[in-house]
This record gives structure tokens, sequence and C-alpha cells, in this order.
């Protein structure tokens, strides 16, 4: 039987700017399975980063509750969200956010031995999980200036992973790359999923999107879709491929 | 008025950043004035008040028995002199009365309050409504620092007899005010004044004359022909009585202390502004790479380079000039303090008066050093295309090495990101630790000088030339003398005993105050810093002002004359001595007898162990009352006079500790909050992969303890090291040429963990800012 990793309940968002309310996120019931490749799709402002942001502790409902397994996350201040969300969770970004004064491994460190005191061993798992998603020795030592955004992103992978987080979050993490590059990124990330890591990405890229087994569409802050999917197969993918076009399709993508 | 509206946008901008600059350019301004109107204004604050006191610019007080006519005609005849007055006053050797908390005593001038003279009318400031027979006026020194009030009373005591008062009066005098040469001025009522008289006799019977020049800076000089004319000491004056003094010695006496301290408060103000022009440099490199796609669209839409660097200096030039004026507007709020030092000093009402100049030139430095600073910092503009500027243009990290590499580097994972922190922003952490130095080196110097001055106060002594036994007896004669020295050396808890006389003698010349002893080895207060002091009775050392005076150097030979006498003396060394103007020269006993034949010295220094010195004067007024004529308990009369200075101290070093308090929370807070704004994205990224508000705080404030640490160990070994000579060049003006003061390394300990711990305090209460950086807030900016 799956187990619900993640569970909403009435999940609201709401931003006020100039004294005008804007209800992003409408009382939304969402329960996400442990193991899965969650993708989320909608149009423009439909609310998909900020779902994707209120589901990782990195930002606070304005309404309804969060359940990470047994905690709820709503009532958990700034700091204890930042203690949860380095233990149980990784993030990859559209923009990568490395931070530019560290090296590829220091980079994947500096969030791992937060977690991990043991030294040797979360140095061992770094670069393990470096050269897993292809980036050999040489880049390790170097700036995140000095990688392409591919290499880049694929470290950022490492960082989100360094910590065996119980889910994984992605942002549109092959928006700002070539094809060539987002592949590779993708290609990485299925892989990880498969070995059963939980994974909620967001994309509005069909391509990208094949790579979950269920994808949410978000309209006007409101789940008006939820499809799911076969596992990604790269030999076997056209049937996948055309359900999602036509649940697209039905959505008014 | 583009320009105009540039500069005032980029202020509204950074209210912040402009704020804690405005307090820099406004400590600048504020302590460069108090420095510059102090020094200006204390030397013809002194003239201006011999002017309105009517006061004169030479006087001599001696025995009326000693009075000779000629020495009337002499200053009657005197090119420059003006006008000349003599009076007849009771004249004491050595008066005691209570001086603050302790005993004083030094000679005393009483003059008949009701008698007219031309120099110095009595007027008084302050008064009592009514009039009794017993009351005594004084001077206004006896209010500042004396502790007395209106109606206090007043006892003095002269020759063991008590003659008691009530303080009816006080008034300024520029000549016998206070305390710096030796004799003070009271003036009684007519009926008490011939009361006294009468019942002193002839021993206390004074004559003074008073001259006034026409050019007061002759009145060195005239003292120094008159004392060539009629030579003294002769043997048969040595016991008696004699004062000369000379409006220019006791100004300078007088403001001595005060320009030392305007001295460190412009010292001060320089370090300050240094700090600010750092600051500012930094400000503007932050400015411009902050705003460097700004600069990118006004050059693009056609404002041309010179147009961007004056919008530039004209807002750093508008922050200038406010803190100045402020600043400078200020300072006369604070100038009140440093008014009631100089009255405590001299014993004068400092009026502040309002003067443009001064103000001007100190607002007028602050701007032309800041707006050097700011074109030079900004000049780069020049050269940046406006393609380059809209690209984000110039990269301001070129990471060529990974410092401290998470995988090798040892220590705990918040210290070893702090380290990257600090490597990141080197040239930023010199310029903090440079500060700090500079800011911990003048807090060492200020709590030196005040522990010496207040607390171990020997080597303060020492610099001022003062013998520091406990007790000074003078005999009654000089036939007494040397009975009287072999009594005290029996008596308990004498540990050992010196004679030292101080009697003015002409040398080369020149009328200096000659020290004369048996044996210099047995002074507390080893003067000579260069070569040693006289053995023999051909050697002399002289102080370094005497040096300068008469242009000569060890291995020199002088000549002493007394009378028809003279000798040629072996300079043996060079001393120091602030004490009369640093003129003093030292002679042996043997040296001396070859002018003065019979010399044997009067005044017994006499240092105790295991008994008090009140004690011990009783124990010799008791046995040897008879071989007696003064007393002196020289802790006491120590303890009374440093009392000014301590206070002078105190003022400075409060002042330089509160500005140093003040530099660091600044310069934390600028750096800090422009670090935070600088790198809000790294630090969203490090909240959303798990650190809190408090390890990123702890991460801050520690990558600048490290910082801190250097730059006040730096400043505290300095200070160490080299307040010394700091004080020795601050001093050197005066003839100081060695100052041994005590460094205490505790208290320097002290001040530098002080400074460490509140960076460490402002470091994480000024980062607590951010609390408001979220992680979401890399998304959604």
């Amino acid at each position: 039987m799956s187990n619900v990793i993640l569970r909403t309940e009435k999940l609201c968002k709401t931003f006020s700017s100039g004294g005008v309310q804007q209800h992003v996120l409408k009382n939304l019931d969402i329960s996400l399975i442990e193991g899965d490749f969650t993708v989320i799709m909608g149009s423009s402002g439909s609310g998909k980063s900020t779902l994707l942001y209120a589901l990782s502790g990195m930002d606070k409902p304005t309404l309804g509750e969060i359940n990470f397994e047994k905690q709820n996350l709503s009532k958990l201040n700034n700091d204890k969200l930042a203690i949860f969300r380095r233990n149980n969770c990784g993030f990859v970004f559209q923009q990568v956010y490395l931070l530019d004064n560290m090296s590829v491994l220091d980079n994947a460190l500096a969030s791992g031995l937060l977690v991990n005191k043991n030294k040797r061993a979360i140095v061992a798992k770094a670069k393990q999980l470096l050269a897993q998603v292809g980036l050999n020795e040489a880049s390790w030592g170097k700036f995140p200036s000095q990688l392409s955004g591919g290499e880049a992103q694929r470290a950022g992978i490492v960082r989100a992973l360094i910590n065996s987080p119980k889910i994984v979050f992605a942002d549109e993490p092959t928006g700002a790359l070539n094809s060539a590059a987002s592949d590779s990124v993708l290609d990485v990330m299925t892989e990880v999923n498969q070995n059963g890591q939980s994974i909620v990405m967001v994309t509005h890229d069909i391509k990208t999107a094949l790579r979950g087994n269920r994808i949410l569409y978000l309209r006007d802050g409101v789940i008006c879709g939820d499809l799911k999917l076969d596992a990604f197969h790269v030999q076997h993918n056209h049937a996948r491929h055309e359900k999602l076009k036509a649940f697209l399709a039905e959505m008014g993508w | 008025m583009k320009i105009v509206n540039l500069a005032i946008a980029n202020i509204r901008k950074g209210k912040s950043a402009t704020f804690s600059l405005f307090i820099l350019i406004f400590i600048a301004a504020l302590l460069l004035n108090i420095g510059m109107t102090v020094n200006t204004k204390v030397g013809t604050f002194y003239d201006e008040k011999v002017k309105e006191l009517n006061d004169a610019h030479v006087l001599m007080m001696m025995n009326t028995a000693e009075f000779k006519q000629p020495y009337e005609e002499f200053l009657k005849s005197y090119p420059g002199v003006q006008e000349i007055e003599k009076e007849n006053i009771i004249l004491m050797n050595t008066a005691k009365f209570r001086y603050g908390d302790s005993d004083m005593n030094v000679g005393a001038a009483l003059f008949n309050a009701d008698d007219e003279r031309k120099f110095s009318p009595l007027k008084l400031i302050e008064k009592l409504d009514s009039i009794q027979d017993d009351d005594i006026y004084m001077s206004n020194s006896f209010k500042s620092t004396g502790g007395y009030k209106l109606g206090d009373p007043f006892t003095l005591i002269y020759q063991d007899k008590s003659y008691s008062y009530r303080i009816a009066g006080f008034f300024e005098a520029t000549m016998l005010g206070t305390n710096s040469m030796g004799i003070m001025k009271f003036l009684l009522p007519d009926a008490a004044y011939r009361q006294m008289s009468t019942g002193l006799g002839e021993t206390a019977s004074g004559t003074i004359l008073s001259a006034s020049l026409m050019d007061s800076t002759q009145s060195t000089k005239l003292v120094n022909d008159y004392n060539k004319k009629f030579p003294h000491p002769s043997t048969d004056m040595i016991s008696q009585l004699f004062w000369d003094m000379d409006i220019e010695t006791v100004k300078n006496a007088n403001t001595m202390t005060i320009n030392i301290v305007s001295m460190i408060l412009v010292a001060f103000a320089a370090v300050i502004v240094l700090v600010s022009l750092i600051v500012i440099k930094f400000r503007v490199t932050n400015s411009i790479d902050d705003g460097i796609v700004n600069i990118g669209v006004l050059k693009a839409v056609g404002y041309t380079s010179r147009q961007i660097l004056a919008s530039i200096t004209l807002q750093f030039m508008l922050i200038t000039l406010s803190g100045g004026i402020v600043g400078v507007a200020v300072s006369y709020a604070v100038l009140p303090v440093f008014g009631g030092i100089i009255t405590s000093l001299s014993g004068l009402l400092w009026t502040q008066s309002f003067d443009a100049v001064i103000n001007a030139a100190s607002i007028l430095i602050v701007a032309v050093l800041v707006m050097t600073v700011t074109l030079l910092s900004a000049i780069r503009i020049r050269k940046l295309h406006p393609v380059t500027a809209l690209r984000n243009g110039i990269m301001t990290h070129s990471f060529k090495k990974n410092h401290f590499p998470l995988d090798r580097a040892k220590g705990g994972l918040q210290f070893v990101l702090a380290c990257k922190t600090m490597i990141m922003n080197s040239k930023q952490n010199l310029m903090i630790a440079f500060i700090i130095a500079a800011i911990t080196f003048a807090s060492v110097f200020s709590i030196v000088l005040y522990y010496n001055v207040a607390t171990d106060k020997k080597a303060f002594f020492d610099l001022v030339g003062v013998e520091t036994s406990n007790i000074i007896v003078q005999a009654k004669s000089a036939e007494d003398s040397p009975k009287l020295l072999t009594a005290i050396k029996q008596m308990d808890g004498v540990a050992k005993t010196a004679i030292l006389d101080t009697i003015p003698m002409l040398l080369d010349g020149q009328t200096i105050y000659m020290s004369l002893t048996d044996d210099y080895s047995m002074l507390n207060n080893q003067m000579v810093y260069e070569g040693r002091n006289p053995q023999f009775d051909n050697e002399i050392a002289v102080s370094w002002g005497t040096a300068k005076l008469i242009e000569k150097r060890i291995g020199d030979s002088v000549t002493i004359e007394v009378g028809e006498a003279s000798q040629s003396y072996l300079i043996t060394g060079i001393s120091q001595s602030i004490s009369n103007m640093g003129q003093a020269a030292y002679l042996t006993l043997p040296g001396v007898q070859h002018v003065i034949p019979d010399y044997t010295g009067i005044m017994i220094n006499v240092y105790l162990k295991g008994i008090a010195n009140k004690d011990f004067i009783q124990n010799l007024n008791d046995s040897y009352k008879n071989l007696t004529a003064d007393i002196i308990d020289v802790d006491e009369t120590l303890e009374s006079q440093s009392s000014i200075y301590i206070s002078a101290v105190f003022s400075v070093m409060v002042m330089i500790i509160i500005i140093t308090v003040l530099v660091v929370i600044l310069i934390l807070y600028l750096v800090i909050k422009t670090m935070i704004l600088k790198r809000k994205k790294e630090f969203g990224i490090l909240k959303a992969t798990g650190y809190t508000t408090l390890q990123l705080m702890s991460q801050i404030a520690l990558s600048f303890v490290p910082i801190v640490i250097a730059g006040t160990i730096i400043g505290g070994v300095l200070g160490y090291l080299y307040t010394n000579s700091m004080l020795t060049l601050l001093l050197s003006g005066a003839g100081i040429h060695n100052v041994q003061f005590n460094v205490k390394i505790s208290l320097v300990i002290m001040l530098c963990v002080g400074i460490i711990i509140l960076a460490y305090l402002v470091s994480m209460l000024v980062s607590r800012r951010i609390k408001h950086i979220s992680a979401y807030g890399l998304i959604t900016e």
C-alpha cells in the first residue's frame, strides 16, 4: 500500500498588495505519495510555484494545514521550518542558486555538513553523488561561474540529494537550460526517482512533465486535474506522451 | 538641478547608511572644532583675562626687610614698562589649608581688601550680601577645584597657628589664582588684615612689586634681566622669602595641560576623520557596485560621467556639510565641559564665544578630505561603458582560490563558513581591522593616561618633576639643617632622607631653577633620561628646556653665577621637567658650595616606611619643633594638586571611550547591513537549504570576530608599545623626552576583550535583520 508523505487540508495562500488581495491557492486538499514523481503544471500565474514552496515549508500558507508525515508544518516558526527543510527536503531551482563563492563540492557540503556531522562520510557521499550526476573530479573544485548551465544544475541536484531528503522539490529545473542539458538533468532526476526518491516538480514543459508518474494541473489556485501515468521509460514512452497530451488538452493547456 | 535630484535620490535610497556616515562626520567635526577652538582660544583667553582684570605682567614678592629701592627703580626704568605698583602684603612661605580632599601647603600672599590698587583691583565674581569681620576673599580655583562655596568656613594654618574665616567672595586672578606657581592670593577686610599683620609681625611682612608692560611677551625677559641685575639667592637669602613671576610663564604653566588635552582631541579627531574617509571610500565603492545598472541607464540616456560623478560627490558632500555643521553647532554644547576644565586649571571663568573662522575651518578640512576621497573612489565611473554597466558591469569578486574547502578545513561548519566570508571580504576586513586598531590605540592611550594620573601616579609625578617623598621638613635655619637631618634619620619609620632644595640661579646668564641635593641616587625621581646625574662637585645636569635655551649638550660646560662668585660645571646629563617651564638644572651640594660657600640645604625630604605621615609629623613636632620652620605632607599636597589633572584626563578618557564604542557600532552596522543587502540571495539560498537565522547571524558575527580580534590586538600592542612614545611626542614641546608611564597590561587586555565582546554583540544585533530574509524571497524577487 502506498504511503502519503505530504498532505494538505484546505490550503490557502493569499497575497496582499496595495490593499488588493489576490487569492493564489484556494482550499487545496492534496496528498502526495511516497516515491512518486509528481509534476505540477498550469499556466503562468496559476499558483504552481506558490504551491511548491508552500508544500516545502519554504513559505507559510495563509490558511489550512500542511502535514508532512505526522508534522503540521503550518504551526512551525521560521527556524523550525529551516530545520525541517534541512532534514527532509531537497531543492532544485530554475536559477540553480549555487553559492557563487563556493566550489561545487563545497556547495554540496554546505548543506550536507549541516545535517551529518560525520565529515568523512558526507564528503564521500558528495563525491559519489557528483560522479553519479556526471560531474567529474575536475569540476568539483570549480566555482559556479565556471560551470555550464547543465553542470550547475546537476551540482544543484547533488546539493538537493546530499542529505537523502524524503522529498525533492524542483521548480522548473530545466527552465533555463538548452535541450541537451535539460535531458541530462532530467535523466538524473528520473534515475533518483527510480531509486525511490519522492520528487515534486513544477514545469510548464510537456517533455519535462513526461518524467513524472502523476500530473497535477492547477488553474486559478485550484487543482482541476490529476493524471496518473506509468513510470517513465525512455524506450516505451509514446503512449504516456499521448495520454499526457490528451489530459492537457482537456485542461485547456 | 538634475544632479541635485540624483544626489538626493541616492541619499533617500540609503537612509541608514547616510545616517551612520552623518554620525561619523558629526563626531569628526565636533572633535576637530573643540580641539581647534580650545587650542587657539586658550592663549588669547589668558591674555584677554589679564586685560580684563588689569592684572600685572610681572610680580616680585619679598620680605619687606629685604626690599631695596633699586628693585623698584629697575622696574620703573625698564624699557617697555607701562606702570608699576608697590604694595605691602602679608607673605607666608608655607600656609596650610584644606583643598579638595586633602591638605595643601603653598605660599600665601594676603592683601588688604580695602586698599586701593591699580593692578588687579578686587572684583568679585560671586559674593555674600552681608559683611563680617572674619570674611576672606579667595580665587575662583578654590570654588572650581578646592571644593569650597560661598559662606563656607576656611581655616588657614601658618606656623602652627590657625586662622578661621568665612568665605565671603571669589575673584579671578591670572597670576596668583592657582597653586601652579607655589603661592596663592587671599584678600582680607581691613580689620582682619591689620589684626593678622600685627600678630605676625615683621617675619610675615611682605612687599609686592607689580609691573605691566607694553608687550606682555617681554615679561619673561624682564624677570631674567631683574635676576641678572639682582642675583639671588645669596647665602643670607636662602631661607627667606622671594617669589618672582611673569605672566608668560604663569600662562604657559596654567594652559599646558589644557593644550595637551586639546592636542589629544585634535589627534583623535584626525583618527575619526580617517575612519570616516575609509568608510566613505567603502560606501562610494558599494554604492557604485549596487547602482551599476542605474549608472548604465543614466549613461545610456545621455548623462555624462562628469554629471554622474558630480551627483555622487554632491551626495557625500551634502552629508558631510550637514554632519559638519551639526557637529560644529553641537561642539558649542560640549565646549563648556572643556571650559570647566580650563576654569579648574586656571581659576578663570571661561567665556564661550562664537568663532566663525575656526568653525568654517573645521567644516572645510573635513569637507575637502571627503570630497577628495569621494572623487578618487568614484573616478572609475568615467571608464565604465553604458553597456558594461547595464550588464551588471564590473565583477566585484574574482574567485580564484577556494579558501577553507569544507572537505578539508578544520573546525565546525559555522566557523569554516565564517572564515570563508572573512576571506571573501578581505579588503573590507582590512579596513575594519585598521579602524578597530586605531580606536583601540586611542582608547589604550586614554586609559593609560588616566591610570597614571589618577591611580598609579608615580610616573606622572616623575614626568612633572616632583620628588615623591612623604614629608618635607624645612629647617628653621641653615645652621639647624644638619642637626635636624641627623635627628630625623634616627626617628622611627624613616626609610631614607634626602636634602633637596630648589632655588633660582643664573646659569649662562639665564634664570633657571636649580635643584640641589647631597646624593641624587637617593631620590625616587630619577629625572635624567640621557647621560647621568651629577656625582662630583664640578658636574651639573640640565633639563632639556635649559639645554635648548642655552644651546648646550652633554660634555659642554656652563657657568653659574651667584653675586660675585662664578663657577664652571660640566654637563653630565639631560633631564626632563614640566615644572618651571622645564627650565631646571641639578647640582650636588658640594658643587653649589663653589658659588655659595657653606650651603647645606634646608629642605629635608623624608621617606617613610611603616608609619603614617600624620603620626610622623606628630612625633617630629613633639621632639624637634624648635628646629623646624615648616613640615609639608607631600602625599596630601600631591593628592590635592593632582585632582584637577585627574578630572581633565577623566573627561578625555570618557570622551574617547564613548567615541570608540560609537565607532565600533557604526562601522559594524554599516558593513554588516551592506553585506546582508549584497548577499541577500546567498542568505536566501542558505535559508532554503535549512540554515536557521541564528546560524547565519553567528556566521556573520564569527566572520568579524577574527578581524576585530586582529584589530584590537594590533591596536592594543601598539598602544602598549607606543603610548609612551606618543605622549613623549605630545609633551616634547613642554620639555618631556622620556615618558615612562605604567602601561598596565591587564587594563589593555580588559579593554581589548571589551571591544571584542562589544563587536560580537553589535554584529549579532545588526545581523538580526537577516531574520527578514526569507528563502521564499528568492523566488519572488
